[in-house]
C-alpha cells in the first residue's frame, strides 16, 4: 500500500468487484440476450484494464476530494484572515444561525432577537450558503456573445485547473499520478488557463472582459519565463522533474537556503500566475467591473472562483515541495507536515493580498522582464555553480 | 488593437456617485476621455426658489453626502449677509468646530473609497471605521449622522453638550494612532507609491486657469485657502497656514493628492483643538432672524472639497429670488480629460478618486 492508485487497486481486487460483479452475473441471466451487456460489464471489470481504470477512476477522485475540501478550508481562511486583517469579524455563520433563517424564510418572527446572539457560530456554513446561492443563479448568455466560446473559455479555466490537483503528489502515499515529467507537465497545465481568460474575455462582446482577457495574455509573457527559470534551477541540483525525488534530495537541507533568491522569483511569479493581488489584473475590480468573469453567472462563476482558490492551492503545494522540502519532517507524519507548509504560504498569499493595493499592467511588463527575469538568471547560474562545485 | 470607447458609468465601480466617463483608449493607454453629469440632477437651485429661507438647509444637506454640514454652513453665510444678521461668537466657534469635524469625516471617507480603487479593499473598511468615530462625535450635537440640518441662519441648532472637548480629544488622539499606522501602511508601501507617484499630474498654472480648487489646487504647491484668504466664523482668530504639498517634479499627482488630505486632516485636527480651548460663553443663536429680505449676497467658502460659493438674490419675499450654487467638483470634473490622456485603463479610479469626487454637489 505505498500510494493512493495501489490502495484503490487492492480495494477494487479486494471489495468492489467481488461485490459487484455477482450482482453483474445475475442480471445477464435475466433476459438474454438483452442483458447480456451486464455480463460483459461484469468480465471487463475482472480484466486486467478495466481493474486498472476504475483505480485510477478511484484514485483521481479521492485525490480531487481531498484537494476540493483544502479549497474549502483555504475559502474560509481567507475570508477569516482578511476580517481580521480589517478589524471585523469575518463570516459567523452557524448551525444555530439557521433557526433564525428559517423563522425568517418562514415570514414568521416569534419575538425580536439581537443577531449576533446566534449569529457566533466559526462561520463554516457560509461556503455551504455560498454554494447553495451558485446553484440557484440563473445562466445568462449575453446577447450577441459568441456561444460556443463563451461556453469553452470557463470549462478551459475550470477544467485545468482541476487537473493540476491530481498532479501533484500530497506525499508519497497520497499520490494520485506519478509521471516521469512531474512537475514540467504541471506547469504546462498551468499556462493553459490564460486561454480560457482570453477566449472569455473575447467571446462575452463586452469591452471589460476583453480587456480582462488582453491583460491575462500580457501577464502571462511577463511571468511565465521567469517562473520556469527559477524552477530550473531546483530541477538542476535535483537532476529530476519528479516531484518524489525533488523531495528525496532536500532531505539534508531545504532549497529555499541555497536558492533563497530562486524562491522570492517563484513565490512572486506564482502570484501572478494563480491571479491574486497584487496580480489580478484580468478581474481588476476598479476599473473593469469584474474583469474577464464580468460576464459568467451562476454555477460557472462558482466553478471558476473555485478554480482559482485551486491554483492558489496547488501553487503554494508546487513551492513547498520545490523549496520547503516537501512532505520530509521529524516526528508527524509526512502529510501534516506538507499541509502545514502548504497553509503557511497561503497564509503569506491571503495577508498580502488585504495589504497591498494592485499593480498596473505595464509595471508588471516591466517587473517580469527588467527585475524578475535577471533575477532568475543569476539564480540559474548560482545552481549551476552550485552542482558543480558540490 | 484599434481604439475605442468604454463607458465607465453611470453604473460602474470608478464613479463613486451616478456619473459617466467616456474614456478612449487604444490598447490600455487613453487617449481621449469624455466626462457626463447630469444623472442626478435634481434641480435643488429651483426647488430651493420655491421654499423659505429657513427651509432651504434641508435641500442643502443634500447637497453632498459626504459633507453635509459645509455645504449648510456657506448657504446659512450667504443668508446672513443677505438679511444682515450676524451670528454670535460661540455659535461662529461651534461652526468651526464642527466644520472642521465634518472635514475630517468627509477626508476619512475619501480614504476609504480611494483605496479600494488602487485594489485594496482594506482601506475601505478601515476609512469608514475613523470616520464613524466622528460620525459620533457630529451626532452629539445634531442628532443626525448623515444630514445634520445643525447650521442655522443666525447660528446653530444647538449649544454643544458639556463633555464635548474630552470625547473630541480622545477621537482625535485615536485618528491621530492611526493615521500614523495609515502612513506606515501607504506610503512606505513600494506598490501604493508606483500606483501614485507621477500619475494624472497638472501643474500649478493649469490647475488655476482650469478652476480647480480646494486640496486639489493645494496639493499642486498653491498656498490659497479661503478659510484665510476670504476668512469667515472663528477662522480669523485661529493660528494656521494652509498646508500644501508638490510632486516629486512639480505640480500635483495623485500622491500629492493623497499626502495633502492626510495632511489636511492633521491641520483639522489642530483647529479643532484650538476652537474648542478659545470658545467663548455665549449665546448660540442670533436674537431674531428676519424671514424677508431683499438684495443680493454670496459667500464663498472652503469646502472639503474646494471652493463652494453660495450667491442669493432676494426681492423682498420670504424665499429667494435666484438661488446659484458653485460647487467645486463641477470645474474639477470638467478638467479631468487633460490630466487623463495618457495614463492607462487602470489609472482611472487611481485619478478620479485622487480628485475626490462627489456627484451630489456637482449635479446639485
Amino acid at each position: 500500500m505505498t500510494s493512493l492508485y495501489d490502495w484503490s487497486y487492492w480495494f477494487c481486487e479486494a471489495w468492489l468487484v467481488p461485490l459487484i460483479t455477482p450482482l453483474l452475473y445475475f442480471q445477464e441471466h435475466i433476459m438474454p440476450p438483452f442483458s447480456n451487456p451486464a455480463g460483459d460489464m461484469a468480465r471487463w471489470m475482472e480484466s486486467d484494464p478495466g481493474l486498472n481504470i476504475l483505480a485510477w477512476t478511484i484514485a483521481v477522485n479521492v485525490a480531487l476530494m481531498i484537494g476540493f475540501t483544502n479549497v474549502i478550508i483555504v475559502v474560509y481562511l481567507e475570508r477569516k484572515i482578511a476580517g481580521r486583517i480589517m478589524d471585523r469579524r469575518g463570516p459567523m455563520l452557524s448551525l444555530n444561525s439557521l433557526k433564525e433563517i428559517a423563522s425568517d424564510l418562514a415570514g414568521y418572527a416569534p419575538e425580536y432577537t439581537w443577531k449576533t446572539t446566534t449569529y457566533a457560530g466559526i462561520g463554516i456554513l457560509q461556503n455551504v450558503a455560498d454554494g447553495i446561492k451558485f446553484f440557484c443563479k440563473e445562466i445568462i448568455v449575453p446577447d450577441k456573445a459568441d456561444r460556443l466560446l463563451y461556453t469553452i473559455g470557463p470549462v478551459i479555466f475550470i477544467s485545468s485547473s482541476i487537473l493540476l490537483l491530481v498532479m501533484v503528489p500530497f506525499s508519497p502515499r497520497i499520490a494520485a499520478s506519478s509521471a516521469p515529467l512531474g512537475l514540467l507537465v504541471v506547469m504546462a497545465a498551468f499556462s493553459i488557463a490564460p486561454i480560457g481568460v482570453l477566449t472569455t474575455g473575447w467571446a462575452c462582446n463586452n469591452k471589460y472582459t476583453l480587456i480582462g482577457g488582453m491583460r491575462s495574455a500580457a501577464q502571462l509573457m511577463a511571468y511565465e519565463i521567469p517562473l520556469l527559470l527559477s524552477m530550473a534551477g531546483v530541477f538542476l541540483v535535483a537532476g529530476s522533474y519528479n516531484p518524489m525525488d525533488i523531495v528525496a534530495q532536500q532531505q539534508g537541507m531545504w532549497n529555499v537556503v541555497p536558492q533563497f533568491l530562486g524562491f522570492i522569483v517563484f513565490i512572486v511569479c506564482m502570484l501572478a500566475e494563480v491571479e491574486r493581488v497584487p496580480f489580478d489584473l484580468p478581474e481588476a475590480e476598479a476599473e473593469l467591473v469584474e474583469g474577464w468573469t464580468t460576464e459568467i453567472g451562476g454555477l460557472r462563476l462558482g466553478l471558476v472562483f473555485a478554480a482559482e482558490y485551486i491554483r492558489g492551492f496547488v501553487g503554494a503545494m508546487i513551492a513547498t515541495i520545490l523549496f520547503l522540502g516537501g512532505w520530509s519532517g521529524p516526528f508527524l507524519p509526512g502529510e501534516i507536515w506538507f499541509l502545514l507548509k502548504v497553509y503557511g504560504i497561503l497564509i503569506f498569499f491571503i495577508i498580502l493580498r488585504w495589504t497591498v493595493p494592485r499593480i498596473r499592467t505595464d509595471q508588471i511588463l516591466l517587473l517580469g522582464w527588467k527585475r524578475l527575469l535577471p533575477l532568475s538568471l543569476i539564480n540559474l547560474a548560482l545552481a549551476i555553480l552550485y552542482v558543480e562545485v558540490f | 488593437m484599434a481604439e475605442m470607447w468604454i463607458h465607465m458609468g453611470p453604473q460602474h465601480p470608478m464613479t463613486h456617485g451616478l456619473w459617466n466617463l467616456r474614456i478612449k483608449v487604444n490598447g490600455e493607454t487613453i487617449t481621449d476621455a469624455v466626462p457626463e453629469l447630469g444623472y442626478l440632477h435634481r434641480s435643488v437651485e429651483k426647488i430651493g426658489e420655491r421654499r423659505k429661507y429657513f427651509m432651504n438647509t434641508t435641500l442643502t444637506d443634500r447637497l453632498c453626502y459626504a459633507s453635509a454640514m459645509t455645504w449648510t454652513h456657506c448657504y446659512c453665510l450667504a443668508a446672513e449677509e443677505l438679511m444682515g444678521v450676524e451670528a454670535p461668537l460661540r455659535a461662529k466657534y461651534i461652526r468651526t468646530v464642527v466644520l472642521e469635524l465634518q472635514r475630517i469625516a468627509s477626508h476619512l471617507m475619501w480614504l476609504g473609497a480611494y483605496l479600494p480603487d488602487l485594489g485594496l479593499i482594506t482601506g475601505f473598511l478601515y476609512g469608514m471605521r475613523d470616520r464613524e468615530m466622528f460620525l459620533n462625535l457630529l451626532e452629539i450635537p445634531s442628532g443626525g449622522r448623515l444630514l445634520y440640518n445643525y447650521v442655522k441662519i443666525g447660528g446653530v441648532k444647538r449649544d454643544l453638550p458639556p463633555g464635548f472637548e474630552a470625547k473630541a480629544e480622545r477621537v482625535m488622539q485615536t485618528l491621530e494612532r492611526r493615521l500614523k499606522e495609515y502612513e506606515n501602511l501607504y506610503d512606505n508601501s513600494k506598490i501604493f507609491r508606483m500606483r501614485n507617484d507621477g500619475v494624472g499630474v497638472y501643474s500649478a498654472s493649469d490647475a488655476i486657469n482650469w478652476g480647480i480648487t480646494g486640496p486639489n489646487l493645494r496639493s499642486a504647491g498653491v498656498p490659497f485657502d479661503l478659510r484665510q484668504a476670504d476668512s469667515y466664523d472663528a477662522y480669523p482668530e485661529l493660528d494656521f497656514e494652509p498646508v500644501t504639498n508638490t510632486a516629486a517634479g512639480g505640480g500635483s499627482d495623485c500622491f500629492s493628492r493623497y499626502r495633502q488630505r492626510v495632511d489636511e486632516m492633521h491641520q483639522s485636527m489642530d483647529l479643532v483643538r484650538q476652537a474648542l480651548a478659545k470658545m467663548p460663553e455665549g449665546k448660540v443663536m442670533a436674537d431674531s432672524v428676519p424671514l424677508r429680505a431683499s438684495g443680493e449676497a454670496f459667500r464663498r467658502t472652503e469646502d472639503s472639497r474646494g471652493e463652494a460659493l453660495m450667491y442669493l438674490v432676494g426681492d423682498g419675499s420670504d424665499r429667494p429670488y435666484r438661488w446659484k450654487i458653485r460647487s467645486p467638483m463641477f470645474t474639477t470634473v470638467s478638467a479631468a480629460p487633460h490630466f487623463l490622456k495618457g495614463y492607462k485603463v487602470a489609472d482611472v479610479p487611481a485619478i478620479m478618486g485622487s480628485i475626490d469626487m462627489c456627484i451630489g454637489e456637482t449635479d446639485k
